[in-house]
């Protein structure tokens, strides 16, 4: 089983987290929330898989490209 | 006629019918049942499948099928040259297409199948038609290449071959291992899909681990990832051979002949527009909350006529053909599920070139904004962001067809004049929800003020800041043209699209990107 990370795909800080590491995630699914430009940004799983890790936490700040997340492809 | 005059004759006829017999069985019988059985297990299917997927059923009519490579001792072992070419019907339209068989020695270029494709190009510009390309070749030819002599007689002799002036449109399909003039005009073309597995790339992996003396992936080089999601030289990816097929069918359903014509009208589906009552559940009431734009340029045109291109490519800018009204139009707004819809410098070039092709074949250009601005920052200014969004205006600007531009609801800074705004569009109207102004106001307050949110003062200089920046103000001094209700927008689009039709030239607009560069 190979493995994939989320990358933010703009800088701002972790709003929510959505999703629990284990859950099986659709296509398209939130897996959590970014603040960037005043705005709430979903981090979608676009492919699906199973959420391994979580790697940053609430509030946390975050730059574009930064791994977020890790998902079985 | 005599009995034996009528029996030479027709031995003479039987003669000639058998001597053809041949040479069609051995030409279509391509690299040899080995090679053709062990594409059928991959679920692959072979060069003169794909044509007959492609064209109108029985409409193909075949173009050099007796040719062979120039080297005599390759004569035997090169049917057609290792491409096929010839001309068929698309939805009864006619078009000129080149199909890579790679059974035959790779598919590779040579001094013959160079003609082909030079005789496809000619009689596709000069009569009108689309031309298309089936990419997977292996590049050129060796060692029909190689030494001075190879280079001079196989290479250079047409100052044309990768010229470019879209008076035809092109389309394009990398459905295997495609390196050299494969993947020159596949990244030429005005649409080219790849198919999962396929390869496009300037040389082959075991050429590049040669040259960077690594292990080079063929995936990693020239993948269907790489291409869709980071060079953006695939418009659309597809799994299978056959949906490759059915792409560059659809593609040019929506495109005319050639650029002197209208694109074609189709009849509005059934139940086109029926989700217009219940268009504004599709944009969050709250401001701060992101939405998946395509939902709504679903709803408002006709029933399942959107084609988008470049669907993982700069995603903040959405891109993609579609009718309303039975008219082709091309659609480019902003998404602010990626990014709040800020445009990065992807997205700035997905854009340059879609409106590029748009205005190349007589396309009115439908905008749906709501965009916060620019992505800024370092990074977008590494990746060049000035040069990218002034392409983009210079492009806007350039555009003869007409351009429609619709906010649905915020429109900021430069972004406002990149996405259609004042006199950048031929009509600029809006959603009562837009709001339109220079910057967010709480921006403005710290730029202006040095004041972050909570600190005294702020509230005061923010209440200075946060002039009116609804629709009406906008409207009233008519800098904006219409004020449209959401429930109302489809209405608005076809029948100002209607309004907007270039009589004086049936349809025709003035070109004046048709050089412009296929990628940036």
């Amino acid at each position: 089983m190979s493995s994939s990370p989320l990358l933010s795909q703009v800088t701002g800080s972790v709003w929510e987290i959505t999703a629990q590491v284990g859950q099986t995630l659709a296509p398209g699914d939130t897996v959590m929330v970014l603040e960037s430009m005043k705005m709430e940004i979903p981090v979608l799983c676009e492919d699906g898989g199973t959420l391994l890790e979580i790697l940053v936490e609430k509030g946390e700040a975050v730059s574009e490209g930064q791994p977020l997340a890790v998902v079985s492809a | 006629m005599s009995a034996s005059s009528a029996d030479a004759a027709l031995a003479r006829q039987t003669q000639l019918d058998d001597e053809y017999a041949r040479r069609h069985d051995h030409a279509v019988a391509m690299g040899g049942e080995v090679k053709l059985a062990r594409r059928r297990e991959q679920g692959v299917l072979n060069a003169r499948e794909r044509m007959d997927r492609l064209f109108d059923e029985g409409s193909f009519i075949e173009s050099g099928l007796f040719a062979t490579s120039a080297v005599p001792a390759d004569a035997l072992k090169s049917p057609a040259d290792g491409k096929v070419a010839g001309f068929g019907r698309i939805h009864g339209r006619e078009a000129a297409a080149v199909a890579n068989d790679f059974t035959v020695m790779g598919a590779s270029s040579g001094a013959t199948n160079g003609r082909k494709i030079a005789h496809m190009k000619r009689v596709a510009t000069q009569r009108g038609m689309p031309l298309i390309f089936l990419g997977e070749s292996s590049g050129a030819r060796m060692p029909d290449h190689m030494g001075s002599r190879g280079m001079g007689s196989l290479l250079g002799n047409d100052g044309a071959q990768y010229q470019r002036l879209r008076e035809t449109p092109w389309a394009s399909a990398t459905l295997g291992l495609s390196y050299g003039s494969s993947s020159w005009y596949s990244v030429m073309s005005d649409f080219h899909v790849m198919r999962k597995g396929a390869v496009l790339a300037v040389s082959s992996s075991l050429l590049a681990s040669l040259a960077v003396k690594e292990e080079v992936d063929p995936q990693e080089l020239g993948g269907w990832k790489l291409h869709a999601e980071v060079t953006g030289f695939a418009d659309m990816v597809v799994d299978t051979d056959e949906q490759a097929l059915l792409a560059i069918r659809q593609f040019l359903s929506y495109l005319p002949s050639h650029h002197q014509e209208a694109p074609p009208v189709a009849p509005v589906p059934e139940g086109s527009g029926q989700g217009m009552a219940d268009i504004l559940k599709l944009l969050p009431a709250s401001r701060t909350q992101v939405y998946d734009v395509r939902q709504i340029i679903r709803t408002v045109v006709d029933r399942d006529s959107f084609f988008e291109l470049k669907a993982r490519f700069g995603r903040v800018g959405v891109t993609g053909l579609a009718r309303l009204g039975g008219q082709t139009v091309g659609i480019v707004a902003n998404n602010p599920l990626y990014k709040g819809g800020a445009l990065d410098t992807d997205a700035c070039e997905k854009i340059t070139s879609f409106i590029v092709l748009c205005d190349s074949f007589n396309i009115p250009i439908v905008m749906l904004v709501d965009t916060p601005g620019f992505v800024i920052g370092t990074e977008a200014e590494r990746r060049r962001a000035p040069g990218k969004i002034m392409n983009f205006m210079n492009a806007l600007s350039l555009v003869s067809v007409p351009k429609i531009s619709l906010v649905l609801r915020k429109s900021y800074g430069q972004a406002y004049l990149n996405m259609g705004g004042g006199r950048n569009s031929d009509e600029f109207a809006g959603w009562p929800t837009a709001e339109i102004s220079f910057m967010d106001p709480q921006f403005a307050v710290k730029v202006v003020h040095g004041l972050e949110p909570g600190s005294p003062g702020f509230d005061e200089a923010q209440a200075q800041m946060d002039r009116a920046s609804s629709v009406w103000d906008i409207a009233s001094i008519y800098a904006m043209q219409s004020v449209v209700r959401p429930q109302d927008t489809r209405e608005y689009l076809i029948r100002m699209l209607q309004v907007h039709e270039l009589r004086m030239t049936r349809g025709v607009g003035k070109h004046l990107m048709h050089a412009w560069p296929t990628s940036y």
